[in-house]
């Protein structure tokens, strides 16, 4: 321990000529750097015993390094066969109308049912019951209603986003600070104006974090459902190499999927970041 | 004129899981005038902030209500501005944007121009012209709170209710907000109340100090005057001569409430059930006519009504007995006379101090002062003759008599002749004398005259040897005459058998009250285990026309004994404080510095309350008011001690602090302590 210290602070002091990041950060990005080596070197061990079954990391590099060439390639827009990028840009787009469509029904329905204790009664027996149904058990009965491969995806997205999006709007509407509503109550703020100037504002640190909860399930949810629905998409893109026996293809692929969703689960934190004050996060 | 700001008789009761209830604030009743200051200070939980959001609107009262301007109170409005502790700015708004939206919605009726102008005048009062367009997370703590101020008074409210504003802020930042605040009020002469801990902070920016009892049931214990002439400086209060005396007082009353607070978290829970712990009481009375309440409700049967099926009247031959009788566990509960629960409360050099409540008040007037024929005969016919009768003879003794020490009798017999400038000790000599034997001595010559409660005056003016000279209506009418005296830990121990026991009483007074039933009462008076005189002797005054005895016509004295109109049998704080006041003025006992612990602990009103309920009749105590008596004297309940500074004819008042429970565990481990 005592002689790593002076060669890591060495190494520090080295990136951060480089680097403009503060000595904080130049550690953590370090420490992150090393971990995930760690866990490429465990792997590639692992997988260097004779007659393991899956490839290790240096393998799967060598076997997939066309595919990541040709991510942009398409050579026929009507053909399943794209680049591994336009996999990830339908199921993106799938994401983005199922979840969008998700985002609108959540706050307007979570808005009504927090201000008013008899609706919120009413429903949320039965919004706890349907919350915890898995996303894929609600494929085969979005099928038979919508006889349509794509609406059906699409329908499973919005139905695995909407809950947290509209449970967390409720508690956000209901957990309006007792103070504020004082104040509205002081002033005698008429029903627009509490909605403009308190209830809503009060709301959004909420909503966010019911956005970022949905936008984390869809993705959960699409790579599942496409894997059924087929047709292009991500899903559909690691079934398919499954069934060609490209394990490879399958690693690569969940790599892609692991990197997107903490890309977009970083983006709703940070459209959040920017809407709500800082002393309210 | 009617007050700006009136509390009138505000309740606060919470329920509670399981039936129970909970009072917070109990007949607060108060009133604020246009534009003056008023704090309300007291411990944590004592009700302050409630009672601070029932005058907001925030809250509402459980009874009785809060009149702004001759209106009712019902929901918030803009014409009473809070200024919350924790500030309550909206986050996500700018300093001029919160301002604005009160400025917006309250005065829309106004042009934008005139608004815009409202609003940067209010940024410009606190100061804040460089932070106008900061969010609020962008601030310190005394800046938020000037936001908070500008906020409430730039819409130009009537009243400012301030909730701890300064609560949460350095000293310095404080001193230097006391001081903003206090000029802006000047300047726009608003009505404040402001809630706070800070007894230098109140002192500074109050007219009054409203201190309120520790809660449950807190009530108004004292309301200070802060006479410092404004406007007033932070740094020079502290020299005005009047600033520690304040201080003290207010430091004094918290730290009696502390000691309140520990002895209330002390006490047993109440046993919540339905049947009494208790049926068979012994209950002790004088033959008097104002034991009535006492003989109706045992010969009427309110007391078995009320589930106490065994209950026996002893009767005393002297209030001495009684105090023993009561002080040992002999009678679970006695009649007694008012100042008796204080004396034997605070104790004296004879007997060990008890704690004894005077749960509800059994009798109001119902005495007079006579006087031999003899006197009127050589022609002293009021004080002035008889003080000039006495100077001219200073040797002869003149001896008057009354019934015991700390009775009203001798309090007010003594407090007549002092206001002739007659000093009852040295110029004439007072003796103590039962009831029943004051004709007697009257007749033999032992005494010149006598104050006492009836029949014994009329008895007098019937045998021709005595003339009535004054009667309590002539004196101090509705004073408290006699009381119901029970140990305190006799109340903590059986508290639904104390309430049953007041319910059938306070029944019994109600019955007695009613004229229709007063032959009835006479009647049932009249038997030998009672009075046990004939009727007619007992009837002048009580249902007969009271004959003076000095030629004038016989009159009907309608509340000369007074049991149950004006709410009569409420235990009565305030009285209860002039009583303490007169015994410390005789040197009787010595004046408690703690006289709200005192007075609060003799009189607790939640037993009464609830029996009041159990007869569905308002449960509602008694105001707190100044009195005046006879001579035009008045007794502030708030300044006792003032009072007593500023009497011509006194003892050797001493005030002192009196610790009754470290007083009374101390004399219960001595066994030696037999009353005489």
């Amino acid at each position: 321990m005592a002689a790593s210290t002076p060669s890591s602070g060495s190494l520090l002091d080295s990136v951060m000529r480089f680097l403009p990041i503060s000595k904080k950060n130049a550690r953590k990005i370090l420490a992150s750097l090393v971990g995930t080596l760690l866990c490429l070197v465990a792997w590639q061990a692992v997988c260097s015993i004779p007659g393991a079954p899956l490839p290790g990391p240096v393998e799967v590099f060598t076997d997939t390094q066309e595919l990541i060439i040709g991510a942009f390639d398409r050579t026929d827009p009507n053909s399943t066969d794209v680049g591994i990028f336009w996999h990830l840009m339908a199921s993106l787009q799938r994401v983005a109308i199922g979840f969008s469509v998700a985002a609108i029904v959540g706050v307007l329905f979570g808005i009504v049912i927090g201000s008013n204790q008899l609706v919120y009664d009413a429903f949320d027996p039965v919004f706890q019951l349907l919350r915890t149904i898995p996303p894929l058990a609600w494929l085969p009965i979005s099928l038979a209603a919508l006889k349509n491969n794509q609406s059906a995806a699409l329908f499973v997205i919005f139905i695995t986003a909407v809950w947290p999006v509209l449970l967390n709007t409720v508690t956000g509407v209901q957990q309006v600070p007792q103070d504020y509503k004082n104040v509205a109550r002081v002033l005698r703020l008429g029903r627009v104006e509490y909605f403009l100037n308190v209830l809503f504002p009060a709301t959004v640190p909420y909503v966010f974090t019911g956005l970022r909860i949905g936008v984390g399930l869809s993705w959960l949810a699409i790579v599942a459902a496409e894997m059924l629905v087929g047709g292009v998409g991500i899903g559909f893109f690691i079934w398919d190499a499954y069934n060609s026996s490209l394990t490879s293809e399958i690693i690569l692929a969940l790599i892609f999927v692991g990197l997107v969703g903490l890309l977009l689960d970083r983006l709703v934190a940070f459209v959040g970041s920017i809407s709500v004050p800082p002393e309210r996060r | 004129m009617t007050a700006f700001l009136e509390i009138d008789h505000v309740d606060k009761i919470f329920p509670l899981p399981g039936g129970s209830r909970y009072v917070a604030l109990q007949n607060i009743n108060f009133e604020i005038a246009q534009g003056e200051f008023i704090s309300l200070i007291g411990h944590s939980g004592c009700g302050k902030s409630t009672l601070l959001n029932i005058i907001a609107g925030l809250d509402g009262p459980t009874n009785g209500g809060a009149i702004l301007n001759g209106r009712q109170i019902e929901s918030p409005g803009p014409d009473r501005m809070v200024v919350f502790q924790n500030y309550s700015l909206l986050p996500w708004k700018t300093v001029r944007e919160n301002i604005a939206l009160a400025v917006n919605t309250v005065l829309k009726n106004l042009p934008v121009a005139e608004r815009q102008a409202i609003i940067e005048e209010n940024i410009q009062m606190v100061s804040l012209a460089h932070a106008a367009d900061k969010l609020p997370g962008e601030l310190s703590g005394g800046m938020k709170q000037r936001v908070a101020i500008a906020r409430a008074l730039a819409t130009r409210p009537q009243v400012l209710l301030l909730d701890e504003p300064f609560g949460a802020l350095d000293a310095l930042t404080r001193g230097g907000l006391q001081e903003q605040l206090m000029r802006i009020c000047e300047e726009s002469k608003v009505t404040c109340v402001m809630v706070t801990h800070d007894v230098d902070e109140a002192l500074l920016l109050s007219d009054r100090v409203v201190m309120l009892t520790t809660g449950p049931a807190a009530e108004v214990g004292q309301i200070l005057e802060v006479d410092i002439p404004r406007p007033r400086n932070r740094m020079e209060v502290v020299n005005h001569p009047s600033y520690y005396s304040l201080r003290n007082e207010m430091v004094y009353f918290l730290n009696q409430q502390k000691r309140s607070k520990k002895r209330k978290a002390a006490t047993p829970a109440v046993v919540a059930s339905n049947g009494l712990e208790k049926i068979n009481l012994e209950l002790g009375f004088i033959p008097l006519t104002d034991c009535a309440p006492l003989a109706i409700a045992k010969e009427k049967g309110f007391f078995a009504k009320h589930g106490l099926e065994s209950v026996t009247l002893q009767r005393k031959p002297n209030w001495k007995s009684i105090a023993h009788g009561v002080a040992t566990g002999q009678l679970d509960a006695g009649q007694m006379v008012a100042g008796m629960p204080l004396s034997m409360t605070l104790g004296n050099s004879d007997n060990a101090p008890v704690p004894i409540q005077a749960s509800m008040v059994l009798s109001r007037n119902g005495n007079a002062i006579t006087w031999s024929k003899r006197l009127i005969d050589q022609g002293i016919t009021d004080l002035a003759s008889f003080k000039s009768y006495i100077q001219r003879d200073p040797d002869k003794v003149h001896t008057f008599a009354m019934v015991h020490p700390s009775s009203m009798h001798n309090l007010i017999l003594r407090h007549w002749f002092a206001s002739a400038g007659i000093d009852p000790d040295w110029d004439i000599s007072l003796a103590t004398v039962p009831p029943p034997q004051m004709v007697s001595n009257l007749k033999a010559g032992n005494i010149d005259g006598y104050c006492v409660g009836e029949p014994w005056n009329s008895r007098a003016v019937q045998e021709g040897i005595g003339v009535v000279m004054a009667t309590d209506l002539d004196l101090f009418p509705g004073h408290v005459e006699k009381v119901l005296g029970v140990r305190e830990d006799w109340a903590q121990a059986y508290p639904q058998t104390h309430v049953a026991l007041l319910t059938a009483l306070l029944e019994a007074c109600e019955y007695c009250d009613d004229r229709r039933n007063r032959a009835e009462v006479l009647e049932i008076l009249s038997r030998p285990d009672y009075v046990g005189l004939p009727v007619e002797m007992m009837a002048p005054g009580f249902l007969a026309p009271f004959d003076r005895g000095n030629g004038t016509k016989p009159e009907d004295l309608y509340t000369f004994h007074q049991y149950f109109v004006d709410r009569s049998a409420c235990p009565d704080a305030t009285q209860s404080l002039w009583t303490l006041a007169q015994m410390a003025r005789w040197e009787i006992t010595p004046f408690p510095r703690n006289w709200v612990e005192v007075i609060e602990r003799v009189n607790p009103t939640a037993a009464y309350l609830a029996a009041a309920r159990n007869l569905d009749l308002p449960d509602i105590s008694l105001d707190r008011k100044p009195i005046t008596l006879f001579d035009g004297q008045v007794f502030d309940p708030n300044a006792p001690i003032d009072y007593l500074d500023n009497l011509a004819i006194k003892r050797n008042v001493r005030v002192a602090e009196i610790r009754v429970d470290e007083i009374f565990s101390c004399s219960v481990s001595t066994p030696a302590s037999t009353p005489s």
